[in-house]
C-alpha cells in the first residue's frame, strides 16, 4: 500500500512542475524512477519508452507503463491518473482566467516567454536522454535522421517508429 | 485512439478543420494557454475543450475518453513485453524505436523554434534554458527561476515589436 501511495504522491508533484509537458521533463521522470524511487532499471525504462513511443494515444504513456510495473493494473490508473489530475484541476481555473485576461500584450507575452522556456526544456530533455538510451553510434545516427526527417519534410512519425524498429530487429541499432 | 506519435495534430484536424467544432485560432488560442500550465499538455487540451462544451462534466468526459483506450492498449503490449523481452529481436526492435522516439521529441523542439525566427533575441532564452538545465543540471525549479525573469522581459518586447 505505501509504494502506491508514493507512486501517487511522487508522481503528482512530477506533474505540477511539468511544464511544456512530460516529455520535456523525461530526464526528470528518469532520475524519479531509476535512482531515487528505484522503481525500475535503466533498460526498463528505456524500453517502456519505446513502447509509449510505439502506441498511440498521448506520449505520456511512459509514466503508465511504470505504474503499471510498480503495481500492476491498479498502478497504471493510478500512475496515469497522478499525472494528470494536479495540472487538469489548474488548467480548468485558469484557462477562464487567461482566455478572459484583457490586455493582448500581456496575453501575448506570457505565451511567448511559455514556448521559448519549453523549447529549452523539450531539447534539453531530447539530449539527456538520448545519453540514457542510446548505446552506439548507430543509435545516435537514427535519432538524428529522425530528426533531420521530420523537421524537413512531412512524413508521419509512425514510418519513422517503424522504420526504427525494423533496423533495430535487424541487428543494426 | 488513433493518435499515433502524439495526439495534438490529429486534434488540431478533427475539432478544426474536420467537425468545425473550433476556429484555428480559438484552437491556437487554447494549445497556448495549455502549454504555459505544466502537466501533460493533451490532457490539459481536453480539459479546456471539454469543459468549454460541458463544464466540469465535459472536462471529465474528454479527459476519459483520450486516455482509456491508449492505456487498455498500452498495457497489453506491457503484457506482450514482460514475456517475449528476452528475444533478441524484440531488443533490437526496442532499441531502434526509442532512438527514433528520442528524435522525435527533439524535432518537436526543433519545430516550435520556427516561430523564435521572427524574434531572434528569444532563442538566448532557449541557449540559456539548456545550459542551466544539460551543463549545470540545475532543478527544474531553478532553472524556471533563472530563466523566466529574462524570458517575460524578452517575450514582453517580442509581443511589442510584432
Amino acid at each position: 500500500m505505501s509504494i502506491l501511495l508514493s507512486l501517487f504522491l511522487k508522481l503528482s508533484a512530477f506533474s505540477l512542475v511539468a511544464f511544456g509537458g512530460v516529455n520535456a521533463l523525461l530526464p526528470v521522470l528518469f532520475n524519479l524512477a531509476v535512482h531515487q524511487e528505484h522503481w525500475i532499471d535503466v533498460q526498463t525504462f528505456s524500453d517502456y519508452f519505446a513502447i509509449a513511443q510505439a502506441a498511440p494515444g498521448p506520449n505520456f504513456m511512459t509514466v503508465t507503463l511504470i505504474g503499471w510495473h510498480v503495481y500492476g493494473v491498479l498502478g497504471a490508473l493510478l500512475a496515469t491518473l497522478a499525472i494528470a489530475w494536479p495540472s487538469s484541476i489548474m488548467i480548468y481555473f485558469l484557462q477562464r482566467f487567461i482566455m478572459r485576461m484583457k490586455n493582448p500584450l500581456s496575453k501575448q507575452t506570457i505565451q511567448y516567454a511559455a514556448a521559448a522556456l519549453a523549447i529549452g526544456l523539450v531539447l534539453s530533455s531530447a539530449f539527456e536522454i538520448a545519453l540514457q538510451i542510446n548505446h552506439s553510434l548507430a543509435a545516435y545516427i537514427l535519432t538524428i535522421g529522425t530528426i533531420a526527417i521530420t523537421v524537413l519534410t512531412r512524413w508521419h512519425p509512425l514510418y519513422l517508429i517503424a522504420m526504427g524498429g525494423a533496423l533495430g530487429v535487424l541487428g543494426f541499432i | 485512439m488513433s493518435g499515433f506519435g502524439g495526439v495534438l495534430p490529429w486534434a488540431r484536424r478533427t475539432l478544426v478543420e474536420r467537425d468545425k467544432i473550433l476556429t484555428s485560432e480559438e484552437f491556437s488560442a487554447i494549445l497556448g494557454v495549455c502549454q504555459i500550465v505544466p502537466g501533460p499538455n493533451i490532457m490539459n487540451l481536453a480539459v479546456c475543450i471539454g469543459s468549454r462544451f460541458g463544464g466540469a462534466r465535459g472536462a471529465l468526459a474528454a479527459t476519459l475518453g483520450l486516455s482509456l483506450g491508449p492505456i487498455a492498449i498500452v498495457l497489453c503490449l506491457a503484457f506482450l513485453y514482460e514475456h517475449y523481452s528476452y528475444l533478441e529481436s524484440v531488443k533490437g526492435l526496442l532499441r531502434g524505436i526509442s532512438a527514433v522516439g528520442v528524435g522525435l521529441i527533439a524535432s518537436t523542439g526543433f519545430k516550435m523554434m520556427r516561430d523564435e525566427f521572427r524574434y531572434p533575441a528569444m532563442f538566448l532564452v532557449v541557449v540559456l534554458t539548456m545550459i542551466a538545465a544539460t551543463v549545470f543540471h540545475l532543478g527544474l525549479g531553478y532553472v524556471v527561476l533563472l530563466v523566466a525573469p529574462i524570458a517575460i522581459f524578452l517575450a514582453r518586447k517580442k509581443a511589442q515589436s510584432l
